[in-house]
């Protein structure tokens, strides 16, 4: 039983469980749904996402630090190039695909395509390439696009009138952040009761979506260096402390992430337009294309791929990095209110869901990551069989 | 004699000419104009994703004009989906100008909602009368229209809207916009994510009817929560045999183009569907029930 929950929580399954609830009621009792769903939006997505992000970024923040799994900006490199040029070429195909068509009111829906789940391209990794450079490489593209679509929906949260000068309460927060640290203190309430409240009503009241009202808390609360692709035991001691944020937030997150799927993955299945089909062929051909093709410029320019990473793992790589799912629906969200447009987006963010069967496809093909021992295996069997 | 042959046949020609013609006519006046005309009433047509610049636009263009001169509305309701394809100059000539010219002509103002393929900064093109609004409102004789841009119901919007429906104080409260709340068309069908945020504003303040558009046929629903909803978005494109009839269906056409003349006496709102030919597909009428 605790294995299955480690595995559900690992893998975030709950999302797609909640989603897959959703679904099936909005296309059954549709008017029932959405009275719930936007009941529950603001509650889910302004302010129970904020912890998920908190715990996403924690997790990213340890694994930069000394003998976390990103540490050294030196491995990072590649891995960064290539995650703007992915972005970049995502938008691109995007746009362009809106541009083919006449429906020029969903050019602003960009930001939705700039979205990697963090979580299923963590599945991914771990699913094709177990531990090892590929996965962090991975890792590391999925996390720098996400930081780009966050920035980018910043200051689109729709519905909030803007007042600048409530940023300065967010500047307040990370001074107050900076001081709880500089005393030491172990414990993570201080910094949400405090520093954390007060942020979430300067990104509020600034008009920033406040889903990222704690991402300027989290540098500050304690950590410990991690692996984000094996946790081992002694981390995960290190992360049982009571004090620390992973250990308190584990379940609600958990909560929070099903709502999240089950708020927002309520799509109609006749609801697919335009914007489905742009948001799909951006995650699953721009950005694939793109990346790869930036790798290729960057490797002439003179940076090096790490060096357990080949060529075939890259083309693979690239796949896994097409589903937007979590992150896509959030960034959907930030820049469309609830009508078509975001019905159309959000279906093409879940629908992207589908890189993950063409990234294992890949992989099996180009015989990469676990399926180089398939291979292997098999060859080493042709040989042995007798002529 | 060869010329008196000729001639003779000449005049055969011209008398049978004249006939075709006067029957023809005579057919058309025969037609059911279902809507009672009175002198002093609020005469409107509404349309709904016309913009193609494709010959059956051109020719609901014509038909509304043959129909205006027995029926002759000052205003047209547009639901949205105005303009297909580039949105150039040109564009608004080809798939706006010249389909409606002698509605235009005659002084026919047309009032624009913004459909899917509409571009934005068309509320600026002034035909189209909406004053560089996306969602804008007005009122004719004793009725207040409300045009509103479903595209992007952002939360202003909805405020906006909440904010001049409770100060309407003209006793008909009509809505227009592109998606519908309700419909049985197979390819887009009702927008129930816009019906929650919407319906309960409706049903508030007193909404009588409410037109849209996006699927591409007409179809008129049974009276939700005291609300006529119609659909009306063969103007231009249509997608026929789209409609699946359910028990929210009053009735529905989705075999050719379509448009509609309505008509405000009191508290009745006529309102009658013509086809692309010229034949009444629809007619009825909505009464307003007096507000407690």
């Amino acid at each position: 039983m605790r294995r299955a929950w480690t595995c559900t929580a690992d893998h975030y399954l709950v999302l797609p469980l909640g989603a897959a609830i959703a679904i099936v009621w909005a296309n059954t009792y549709s008017a029932s749904y959405f009275h719930v769903a936007q009941a529950c939006a603001f509650a889910v997505n302004g302010v129970g996402m904020a912890f998920v992000l908190a715990y996403l970024m924690q997790e990213v923040i340890e694994a930069a630090l000394p003998g976390g799994s990103l540490y050294s900006w030196r491995r990072t490199a590649v891995p960064i190039v290539a995650a703007l040029g992915g972005t970049i070429g995502a938008i691109g195909a995007y746009l362009a695909c809106i541009g083919a068509g006449d429906e020029d009111i969903l050019v602003q829906g960009w930001p939705v395509v700039c979205a990697v789940d963090v979580v299923v391209s963590l599945a991914v990794a771990r699913a094709i390439f177990r531990r090892g450079a590929a996965a962090h490489f991975l890792l590391v593209v999925a996390i720098v696009s996400d930081i780009v679509g966050l920035a980018v929906i910043s200051n689109r949260a729709l519905g909030l009138r803007g007042h600048p000068a409530a940023a300065l309460l967010i500047v307040i927060a990370i001074g107050l952040a900076a001081l709880l640290r500089r005393a030491d203190r172990r414990s993570v309430w201080p910094y949400l009761l405090g520093p954390g409240v007060m942020s979430w009503f300067g990104c509020f009241w600034a008009g920033v979506h406040p889903a990222l009202a704690l991402m300027p808390v989290v540098p500050f609360l304690p950590h410990s260096a991690r692996d984000l692709t094996n946790a081992t035991n002694a981390q995960r001691v290190r992360h049982d402390q009571a004090s620390h944020f992973e250990s308190l937030f584990e379940w609600p997150v958990q909560v929070v992430v099903a709502l999240f799927g089950f708020t927002n993955g309520g799509v109609l299945i006749r609801g697919f337009g335009t914007g489905t089909w742009a948001v799909l062929i951006a995650s699953l051909a721009g950005r694939p294309l793109a990346m790869v093709t930036v790798i290729a410029a960057a490797i002439i320019a003179g940076l090096e791929l790490p060096r357990a990473i080949t060529w075939k793992d890259v083309v693979v790589i690239a796949l896994a990095t097409s589903p937007g799912l979590t992150f896509g629906v959030l960034f959907a969200t930030a820049v469309f209110p609830d009508g078509p447009l975001l019905m159309e987006t959000k279906m093409g963010a879940i629908a992207s869901v589908a890189g993950v069967a063409v990234a294992l496809a890949a992989a099996r093909l180009l015989r990469v990551g676990r399926f180089v021992e398939v291979g292997d295996q098999s060859e080493r069997a042709l040989r042995r069989r007798p002529v | 004699m060869a010329a008196t042959t000729d001639q003779g046949a000449h005049v055969k020609r011209v008398v049978l000419a004249g006939l075709i013609i006067a029957m023809s006519s005579a057919a058309f006046w025969a037609q059911d104009l279902s809507v009672p005309n009175r002198a002093d009433s609020l005469k409107f047509a509404a349309i709904g994703d016309n913009g193609t610049g494709e010959q059956p636009e051109y020719d609901i263009g014509r038909q509304m004009d043959v129909w205006h001169r027995r029926f002759p509305f000052d205003m047209v309701i547009m639901l949205g989906d105005n303009i297909y394809g580039n949105q150039r100059p040109a564009d608004f000539v080809q798939k706006f100008e010249k389909p409606f010219k002698p509605l235009l002509d005659a002084g026919v103002k047309f009032y624009a909602s913004l459909g899917n393929h509409d571009n934005r900064a068309n509320d600026a093109y002034l035909p189209f009368n909406m004053g560089g609004q996306r969602y804008y409102t007005f009122a004719r004789n004793n009725a207040r229209f409300f045009a509103l841009d479903t595209n992007f119901l952002d939360p202003a919007q909805l405020n906006w809207t909440e904010h001049a429906l409770k100060e309407t104080t003209e006793p008909w409260k009509i809505a227009y916009f592109h998606h519908p709340l309700y419909s049985d068309g197979g390819r887009h069908g009702s927008e129930v994510d816009l019906r929650v945020r919407l319906e309960p504003l409706f049903t508030k303040y007193g909404v009588n009817v409410v037109y849209s558009g996006h699927d591409h046929i007409y179809e008129r629903l049974k009276p939700q929560k005291g609300i006529t909803y119609f659909v009306s978005g063969a103007g231009g494109e249509l997608r026929q045999g789209d409609l699946r009839r359910s028990s929210l269906t009053a009735a529905g056409f989705d075999q050719d183009r379509s448009f509609m003349l309505n008509e405000i006496a009191g508290d009745d709102l006529f309102f009658q569907v013509v086809s692309r030919t010229g034949q009444t597909v629809d007619a009825g009428v909505v009464h307003r029930e007096a507000e407690p």
